[in-house]
């Protein structure tokens, strides 16, 4: 790991660097929206980071789109130097084909997929069976 | 209420995905001594149930993801080592660092002309005021000068006054004819004057004396 100590003015005894989502402003509503951030292990969610490499918008918009931007020249930088990312980042990065794809996504598909075909068998009987009824 | 388990117990890891993270109860909001919650007295905890075949496949997979990222993070190292290479010590940074000397050197030039520029104007300008200050002395030296020579003029024109009347003083020699000349001048300082000027000698009692 690089040592980093040098950034901002508080240095910390074994931190490390983490690419995650922090929360961005907006308390008070019902309105989230989150910056994909380099910042310290150990600082608090929102709080001072070291570097903004994008940003996520939770809610889809009028087009039914949600909105990621990813800085892709400073994430690979902040790799290099060694910083980990927290589950949710990769997933994203994953579906953004930065990173390979997550395993979880993939068994969250999966699973979806199978609670669907149940419920499609279950329909399909229903109906059967109210027809021979 | 969970906390992650880092290293202190030693938990069986057969079944558990690679990638996961393991929890273990740590006390939270309530302390040792709180009651249970009435709707949870008889709860038992169960973690939720783990399909096997599910388990292999998702170890795979793990297996391959760390492996595969591991591999992009030495790829991003080496990259990032190479640029920070490149912009030290690259063909660039050379071109950079003799573009900048130039400049320097081309910047001091300058300064030094200007510098000799500004050192011949200093020089004449205190050249001027050296002259100006000179011209004022020597003009000062004249006044003072001539101011000596009318105050020792006025003391000789007032010597030769007081010698002059020093003639017409009173001494022991004079001092009897004096006073037999004053005694012989009565002398009448009794007179009344105008405002415009006029004076009047007449007094109130030779008037009198003239009307009878």
């Amino acid at each position: 790991m690089v040592h980093l100590s040098s950034f901002l003015l508080k240095t910390y005894h074994g931190g490390h660097i983490v690419i995650r989502l922090a929360m961005a402003g907006h308390k008070q509503s019902n309105r989230p929206f989150y910056r994909i951030v380099a910042a310290y292990n150990k600082r608090a969610r929102d709080s001072k980071y070291i570097e903004q490499l994008g940003s996520y918008d939770p809610l889809p918009n009028i087009y039914n789109e949600k909105l990621v931007s990813i800085n892709s020249d400073r994430i690979k930088y902040w790799m290099g130097c060694g910083a980990h990312s927290t589950k949710p980042v990769a997933k994203l990065l994953g579906l953004a084909g930065f990173f390979p794809l997550h395993p979880m996504t993939v068994t969250e598909t999966e699973r979806h997929r199978a609670l669907a075909e149940l419920a499609e068998e279950a329909a399909p009987e229903d109906g059967v069976k109210q027809q021979q009824l | 209420m969970f906390q992650v388990i880092t290293r202190s117990t030693p938990v069986i890891r057969l079944l558990a995905p690679r990638g996961a993270v393991l929890v273990e109860a740590v006390r939270g909001r309530k302390t040792r001594t709180d009651p249970k919650a009435k709707s949870k007295e008889g709860r038992i905890k169960t973690p939720p149930p783990v399909d096997p075949v599910e388990m292999v496949v998702l170890r795979e997979r793990f297996t391959e993801y760390d492996l595969i990222m591991r591999a992009l993070r030495l790829e991003f190292k080496e990259e990032m080592l190479r640029k920070r290479y490149e912009e030290e010590v690259g063909s660039l940074a050379e071109e950079r660092a003799k573009q900048e000397a130039e400049e320097h050197r081309s910047l001091m030039t300058w300064n030094q002309e200007e510098n000799l520029r500004m050192l011949k104007i200093r020089e004449l300008r205190v050249q001027k005021e050296v002259e100006a200050a000179e011209i004022k002395k020597t003009e000062a030296a004249i006044l003072r000068e001539q101011a000596m020579e009318s105050f020792v003029k006025e003391k000789g024109e007032e010597i030769m006054r007081i010698q002059e009347e020093a003639k017409s003083f009173i001494n022991l020699e004079n001092l009897d004819q004096r006073i037999e000349e004053a005694l012989d001048n009565p002398k009448n300082y009794n007179f009344a004057i105008d405002k415009d000027g006029r004076v009047v000698k007449r007094t109130v009692l030779q008037c009198r004396l003239l009307q009878t």
